[in-house]
């Protein structure tokens, strides 16, 4: 069918259209310019981001992971990528607490940073780094320690509480935000592994906001776990959207859909599409989205 | 971007959602024979035909209900998105659409069997002339709304809802006529009242015609958005 002119193209590509530039819509506060070559469609750069990525690559060795891709993360805000396996989508998630640097071979460019602070930058601590932007796996690995070691670990070794009382306020505290705390708070000197599945994915992410992290990096955290658990967590996430924003990498688009604000769609490397995720999942703008999102992929 | 029903990896999902859509034009083809026939009925005074109507009616309410129960199981078994989801809606919708075009079909072979309060008296020759244009007009919009849906012609359905304002404007012309008529004779005042019903019933089915073209336009909704970078460069 014959395409026809979108009025709302400006919603649609983040930029505005054509016909809009003599009424100048201003450019994203605090957005760094685009790169050339983009070929994402929807809404790329924000106002006022968290995060802010131009142009990265991605290389194990030869083969390109990740293919010149820009986009901002908003504050207090779930992202969901989603993609099929070896899109790169788990790929682009570590490379925002850079955990690649520890994958021999891999190299990152472009550029990424984190309130307007460059996380390549040699004088920053990758430690510190890991600390504001923490991680949670998709199996949950506690520390073979107690519940509560397995917590105060990150405040202790970040000297973030002065005494005894303020590291059990920090550990409970967390506890509490990751709604274990009910749980637990009766046998917190056993170790962390006693607890079940679902448990053991609280309580790291009660181990990763123990830290006060701005941003929490979730690869497929719910996989190995059940429906009733996977609520939860869920759940979870969206009260810990109100003082953190979130990147999730899921494969069930359903929970994509249920947890996040906004989806990203990845494709052998190229950010085809990003966009509110109600957009993405009723009405996407690129064939390739809607083709993966309906199951006609390949 | 075209759009299409079937392609999925789950063939099961493509089966459902096409023999939803197969269902959806066979009720369609009931439901233009109704408005055919009841327009006929009128015309040629046929209580026959009339009765036929009425007896078909009871498949057509059958169907309506059939499919809306298809379209809830599979929502709530495949969990449709995007041109999916807008396309098992939009048969829902279409299906209402079609169920009231039968219910005006019906309210006009009811005219004709004399019931539901009505005069039971055949209309003059020149009333039955406009009532067969009026039909003619809405059958076949009827027709081009279901054929733009059967095949997912996009530009048929605009053509149906141009369609429709010319059925609007005739409708407005005959009820007219049907009113000067009414006057010069007021003995007859019973068949013109009847034939006003008559030629809104038909009135009403256009209308029908064209939601169904909006709701087969509200399918595709979307073309493919050009990439950031092929957009004007001043503006990013």
């Amino acid at each position: 069918m014959q395409r026809e002119p979108r009025n709302e193209a400006a919603s649609v590509t983040g930029v505005a259209p054509a016909a809009a530039t003599a009424t100048a819509a201003a450019p994203p506060r605090n957005s760094p310019p685009l790169p050339p070559g983009i070929t994402t469609t929807g809404v790329v750069t924000l106002d006022d981001p968290l995060i802010s990525c131009r142009g990265v690559d991605v290389f194990y060795g030869e083969k390109q992971a990740i293919k010149n891709v820009s986009i901002d993360i908003a504050r207090k805000q779930v992202l969901a990528m989603i993609g099929p396996s070896g899109c790169g989508k788990s790929t682009f998630l570590r490379c925002l607490n850079r955990m690649n640097d520890t994958i021999p071979g891999a190299r990152v460019s472009g550029l990424i940073q984190i309130d307007g602070n460059d996380i390549h930058d040699k004088r920053r601590d990758v430690v510190q780094l890991r600390a504001r932007v923490g991680m949670v796996f998709q199996k949950p690995n506690p520390f073979p320690k107690s519940i509560f070691e397995n917590v105060a670990y990150g405040p202790r070794i970040h000297g973030l509480a002065g005494d005894r009382a303020e590291l059990d306020e920090i550990v409970s505290t967390s506890l509490r935000r990751a709604g274990l705390w009910d749980e637990v708070k009766d046998r917190l000197n056993q170790p962390g592994t006693s607890l079940s599945g679902g448990q053991q994915q609280r309580l790291c992410i009660a181990r990763t906001i123990a830290v006060n992290p701005e941003v929490i990096l979730m690869d497929e955290p719910c996989s190995a776990l059940d429906p009733i658990a996977t609520a939860r967590i869920e759940d979870l996430m969206d009260e810990l959207r109100e003082s953190y924003a979130i990147v999730i990498v899921t494969h069930s688009m359903q929970q994509a859909a249920r947890v996040s604000q906004r989806t990203a769609y990845f494709h052998l490397g190229d950010l085809i599409e990003v966009g509110s995720t109600d957009k993405i999942f009723t009405n996407p703008s690129h064939k390739l989205t809607e083709d993966y999102i309906t199951g006609r992929f390949g | 971007m075209s759009v299409d029903i079937e392609g999925h990896i789950s063939r099961a999902f493509d089966g459902a959602l096409s023999s939803l859509h197969m269902r959806v034009v066979e009720m369609g083809g009931l439901a233009l024979l109704q408005v055919r026939d009841a327009g006929e009925a009128y015309t040629d005074w046929s209580t026959a035909m009339a009765q036929a109507v009425l007896e078909r009616e009871r498949r057509l309410n059958a169907l309506d209900q059939a499919v809306d129960e298809d379209s809830l199981s599979l929502i709530a078994l495949r969990q449709p998105v995007a041109s999916d989801l807008r396309t098992v809606i939009a048969m829902s919708r279409i299906v209402a659409e079609l169920e009231r075009a039968g219910d005006e079909a019906k309210k006009i072979s009811l005219t004709v069997l004399g019931r539901a309060g009505r005069s039971g008296e055949r209309p003059g020759s020149a009333t039955a002339r406009d009532a067969r244009h009026l039909a003619r007009l809405a059958a076949n919009l009827l027709r081009m709304s279901l054929d733009a849906l059967d095949t997912l012609d996009f530009e048929l359905a605009r053509k149906v809802v141009a369609g429709d304002r010319e059925l609007d404007d005739e409708y407005a012309d005959g009820l007219r006529r049907l009113l000067t008529r009414a006057m010069e004779d007021a003995r007859h005042f019973n068949v013109a009242l009847d034939a006003a019903f008559v030629l809104k019933s038909l009135e009403r089915i256009g209308d029908h015609a064209r939601n169904i073209a909006r709701i087969v336009l509200s399918i595709a909704r979307e073309g493919e958005a050009a990439p950031i970078s092929q957009q004007p460069a001043a503006t990013r």
